[in-house]
């Protein structure tokens, strides 16, 4: 079996370590045996996302993600298509608001975004910065549970965002914002889904802490080409335990467990 | 008291008020056994807002060190240097950089009488408070070490904090740069300064007669330009108009040899420069001096864009072989920015070389203790350019090793680890490293980078209090020990080292946080 996977702009989307998300998805695959092909596509260059099995983007610098948004006019709408056929996407933060309808900018000037997800983004005073705890929506929970039994139904990052991003009717969250700020910092949503593809505020190496997220990632982008696979399961005690430290500190409210 | 009334009676009664309470303030620390390095700082400006200004401007010179690395061991190497010339020197030793912490150094030089006793203060100041710190100070010397993403959920992306200091040096015109060439997002603040002299580090082939020195100097990339697999560069490219640098080579992160094919835009000539470094049990390396004026003028028209390296024009220059009791490739670049800031001075660089080899590292900057008979080096690690550079220093010498990597998320250690996603530690999967203690706040955190990064899971151990973990290390296997620890688990890892040890480091008293 064979996982190809496509990073997307690793020059310039690749802010908070977001690499690590890529890094994870090799790893995890090649310990079951899976074959992994990676290729690394950026401005210019020319692809066809269908190709490919999942898609990743990060966050980047303002001015890195002005370049990114123009060069999107052409890649964008093969993106829509590949999602629209089933590849699995993930996009984190600041490549999450790409993949929006629009940004507004604080001066209300408006970036056209891609279109994947029914969600704007609206700029904020305010950071919304900090670990976040979120429990992801009912039938996530179930297929990871299925993907690796025993899977907790949250998952833990850090994020650090001004953008307020909001879904319309077409669009789901991934899951509800049990601490932390998530899209908004009001409707207690975070993340927004439609098909395969994904977009979170959960920046970083989020994976790292959340391997049953990994792990159902990696199932649905073999499924497309290979049928319904199932995943041998791995020893992630370390993994959950890094997510228990922070989801029992944000629970506790308490800062020095030490 | 002329000093304190000369600047208005108001301005004097304030001062003396915000001077009594810090130094109270000070006191009360020392009785609690707090190190008080910022907390006077903060009383004082609470009481008394210009209180930095106020005693600045009393000071014939005042120095400021930036940037993302470097900048504690640069500013102790050039107090250190200015020290040895027989200047008596305020500088803010402990790392407190921000605002509160330069205030409470000033505060800390005066007499009784709040009069400042030296004539000369060194400071280093944060990336991310130059905009508060230089209008106050009004450096007329301000060195800059390097860029680096460092701590993103406080100073947010790097554009930023080079943009921060560019305008504040706007409004500091007539202050003289010392500018490490060989990073363009430091080199490039000096397009339109008045007063810039950069340093940086040449890579010159078949040019040293000591052996080898290419390969010594290389990071991996050994001048191909290739990119080293899992390092991330900033700045690739240009920050006036945009194009990608292109570079002759790298010596690590974005520092190298590069020009803008777009704009021109190049490496300066350094007026400093360093090459044939030799890296080991202590730095080795040749100083060159470029001339300035016309003399520099015509060695950039012989050498053209590409070629600095072109040393048989440096005739009438300085030169001269230094050696640091200081391990790592990275402390060459401090060691150029202190001695060109002295020799800014009047320090000649002979004085410097001899003043060099009596430096004490700073607390956790290659700091050496001893633990269970053997020798055990604390480090710093804050950022990825820093983790990378210090794990190449301790791999480099191929014995039997174990180690503690201490990560908390604390204000002062960034509240976001996302950043070990970032650093490069592939090389701790090498088989010279027996055991890995993982510790800190975010210990699990550390050890699921390391399974990832390649480290096999049975070389891993949490331990995650802090004596806790020393005493996990003191049972692993190998000849050598480190302790490499973010900034909030630094102090209390020297303290304890120093206690384990039993004073088998060394530590000089210039590491203990004085407080009058």
């Amino acid at each position: 079996m064979r996982l190809r996977i496509c990073h997307l702009y690793p020059d310039l989307l690749n802010l908070y370590g977001d690499r690590g998300n890529v890094l994870i998805i090799r790893r995890r695959a090649a310990w079951r045996g899976v074959e992994v092909e990676l290729d690394q596509i950026s401005l210019q260059d020319r692809v066809r996302f269908t190709d490919y099995d999942l898609v990743f983007l990060g966050g980047g610098a303002d001015q890195d993600q002005g370049l990114v948004s123009r060069d999107m006019e052409r890649k964008g709408p093969l993106l829509v298509e590949a999602a629209e056929e089933g590849v699995v996407i993930l996009s984190i933060c600041g490549g999450f608001q790409l993949l929006g309808r629009y940004y507004r900018a604080q001066d209300g000037g408006v970036l056209p975004g891609v279109g994947l997800f029914d969600v704007y983004t609206e700029a904020g005073r305010r950071r919304l910065k900090g670990n976040i705890l979120i429990e992801t929506e009912a039938d996530l929970r179930e297929e990871m549970e299925r993907c690796s039994p025993g899977a907790l139904s949250t998952l833990v990052g850090f994020e650090n965002h001004s953008g307020r991003t909001f879904l319309g009717d077409g669009a789901r969250p991934l899951g509800r914002v049990l601490k932390g700020n998530g899209n908004n910092g009001e409707d207690r949503a975070e993340g927004a889904r439609y098909k395969n593809a994904f977009g979170t505020y959960l920046h970083g190496p989020f994976l790292s802490k959340n391997p049953h997220f990994a792990d159902l990632l990696i199932a649905r982008a073999l499924a497309r080409r290979h049928g319904e696979v199932s995943l041998a399961p791995l020893d992630d005690s370390l993994e959950w335990h890094a997510h228990r430290v922070v989801k029992e500190r944000l629970q506790k409210g308490c800062r020095r467990p030490l | 008291m002329p000093f304190i009334f000369g600047k208005g009676f108001t301005a004097g009664l304030r001062f003396l008020l915000a001077f009594w309470a810090a130094r109270l303030t000070a006191l009360a620390c020392r009785l609690f056994g707090y190190p008080g390095t910022s907390l006077p700082g903060v009383v004082a400006l609470r009481l008394y807002p210009g209180v930095v200004g106020f005693l600045a401007s009393s000071y014939e010179r005042v120095l400021a060190v930036t940037g993302t690395n470097g900048k504690t061991t640069t500013a102790n190497l050039l107090a250190h240097f200015l020290r040895g010339a027989g200047l008596r020197v305020a500088h803010n030793a402990e790392g407190a950089n921000m605002l509160p912490g330069v205030a409470a150094a000033l505060i800390r030089d005066c007499d009784r009488l709040g009069r400042p006793r030296s004539r000369v203060a060194v400071l280093e100041v944060d990336e991310g408070s130059v905009g508060m710190v230089f209008p106050a100070a009004k450096p007329g010397i301000v060195v800059v070490t390097n860029y680096f993403r460092d701590q993103l959920d406080r100073y947010w992306e790097l554009e930023r904090t080079t943009g921060l200091l560019r305008s504040t040096l706007d409004g500091l015109p007539a202050a003289a740069l010392i500018l490490n060439a060989d990073d363009p997002l430091v080199a490039a603040v000096g397009r339109g300064r008045a007063e810039v002299r950069y340093y940086g580090v040449n890579r010159e082939e078949g040019n040293c007669g000591a052996g080898d020195c290419a390969a010594k100097t290389a990071d991996g990339t050994n001048g191909s330009g290739s990119v080293v697999a899992g390092e991330t560069r900033e700045g690739r490219y240009c920050t006036s108009c945009g194009t990608e640098l292109v570079y002759r080579y790298f010596h690590y992160g974005q520092l190298g040899d590069y020009f803008c094919p777009g704009c021109g835009f190049r490496r300066p000539d350094p007026d400093l420069a360093a090459s044939c470094v030799e890296e080991g049990e202590h730095l080795d390396f040749t100083v060159r001096v470029l001339q300035r004026g016309s003399e520099r003028a015509s060695i950039r028209q012989e050498s053209g864009a590409g070629t600095p390296g072109g040393s048989g024009n440096l005739t009438g220059g300085a030169v001269m072989r230094f050696t640091a009791p200081l391990r790592g490739f990275y402390n060459v670049y401090n060691i150029l920015a202190a001695a060109a800031a002295a020799s800014a001075l009047g320090v000649s660089l002979d004085a410097v070389r001899r003043s060099l080899l009596g430096y004490k590292p700073a607390t956790g900057r290659m700091e050496q203790f001893t633990l269970g008979g053997r020798p055990c080096t604390l480090a710093l690690i804050k950022n990825p350019a820093g983790v990378n550079q210090v794990l190449k220093t301790i791999l480099a010498t191929g014995t039997a090793k174990s180690l503690v990597l201490a990560i908390n998320d604390l204000a002062a250690d960034g509240r976001d680890v996302s950043w070990l996603w970032d650093a490069d530690f592939a090389g701790l999967a090498d088989g010279q490293v027996k055991k890995i203690v993982c510790a800190g706040l975010r210990a699990a955190d550390m050890a699921v980078c390391l399974k990832y990064a390649g480290v096999p899971p049975e070389r891993l151990l949490l331990a995650p209090g802090r004596a806790e973990s020393l005493r996990a290390l003191a049972e692993q296997e190998g000849e050598e020990l480190f302790v490499l620890a973010t900034y909030t688990n630094l102090f209390d890892y020297a303290g304890l080292l120093r206690r384990m040890g039993k004073g088998g480091g060394r530590s000089a008293p210039q590491d203990l946080p004085s407080l009058s």
